[in-house]
């Protein structure tokens, strides 16, 4: 009974162990994937929210990424939109709050390549985004670098990937 | 549970397990958002892409295939498809003339096409392993519609009914 016990117990260390380990040390992948999950919580919004709730939100999103970061936008049949710095990405999540009445942004499918430095990586992945009035749910692959600031991953560079390429492109 | 439950229990975890790998692996239900495909398959249809379809042969001219959007590893599932039709096959040369598809130079026989289309889209070379894909509903301008080249990774499997 008492070895049973014991195996017992070692058991319980060795997963509190094993918990504990993951809490100081995330994997990276694992942590992009929850940053992911995030960001595209703090890009979704509700209808009939307030001015300072629309800019808290701006700004809860823009914070996701560097203050170098750079978007690059091609949704096919869309004006190209290319933004610079987290000021501008803060500017256009404002501007989008104030223009759309909601936005439902998800990332259905995402898979993640860590840096052989363990301080960057890249993220590709399908992105959702539906608003109400609107026919068609805007479906689009994406890439997403990231770059390790402190223990923060921040996102560097957005860019839509054209799945079906015509020529020229 | 009828008069032997453990037969019944084994039963329905069979059958529980088959339905998994049949429609995680096999059979991937899909419903269709959009209207690219149209009519051949209509907005919120349901449908199913057969994944083992090109294990033996190579996709055709004229198949409904699903196209993955983010690039996964062997065995994994996509969630979100594109829903093409293959009109254009490794090595050729594919453009549009006032709505037509032509590969090779030689206009290509559509039945499936219902609407009258006024595309116009210079010759595309493709790879030698590249697909080109469209959807049948072409009465939208070309801009507002997705559809070209293809890597052959990215298609799944041919759509089942």
């Amino acid at each position: 009974m008492k070895i049973a016990i014991r195996i017992a117990l070692a058991a319980v260390v060795a997963l509190a162990a094993f918990w504990l380990w993951g809490v100081l040390f995330p994997n990276p992948e694992h942590v992009i994937r929850k940053r992911l999950t995030e960001a595209a919580q703090a890009a979704s919004f509700a209808p009939g929210a307030g001015y300072i709730s629309k800019l808290a939100g701006a700004q809860r999103f823009a914070d996701f990424f560097a203050t170098n970061a750079e978007a690059s936008i091609d949704a096919g049949g869309q004006e190209q939109h290319h933004l610079s710095g987290r000021e501008e990405i803060f500017q256009t999540a404002l501007n989008a709050r104030v223009a759309m009445n909601n936005l439902t942004v998800s990332f259905p499918e995402v898979s993640i390549a860590i840096g052989p430095d363990k301080e960057s990586a890249t993220a590709d992945l399908t992105a959702e985004a539906k608003t109400s009035g609107a026919s068609d749910m805007f479906i689009e692959e994406m890439k997403f670098t990231f770059r390790k600031f402190g223990r923060d991953w921040l996102i560097t560079r957005v860019e839509t990937v054209q799945t079906l390429q015509r020529g020229g492109q | 549970m009828g008069r032997r439950p453990k037969t019944t229990l084994v039963r329905a975890l069979v059958l529980a397990a088959i339905c998994i790998v049949l429609f995680k692996f096999i059979l991937l239900p899909v419903r269709v958002s959009g209207v690219s495909m149209a009519p051949t398959y209509r907005d919120h249809s349901v449908n199913f892409i057969n994944a083992l379809s090109y294990l033996r042969n190579e996709p055709q001219r004229g198949d409904v295939v699903g196209i993955r959007l983010t690039p996964g590893g062997f065995g994994s599932t996509p969630r979100v498809m594109y829903l093409k039709r293959i009109v254009g096959l490794p090595g050729k040369t594919v453009s549009f003339s006032d709505g037509h598809v032509i590969i090779n130079g030689k206009s290509l026989d559509e039945p499936y096409e219902k609407a009258a289309c006024n595309w116009n889209i210079p010759p595309d070379v493709l790879g030698p392993t590249q697909y080109y894909v469209v959807g049948d509903n072409r009465t939208m301008p070309a801009i507002n519609h997705s559809f070209g080249k293809v890597e052959r990774s990215r298609i799944v499997g041919k759509v089942v009914l």
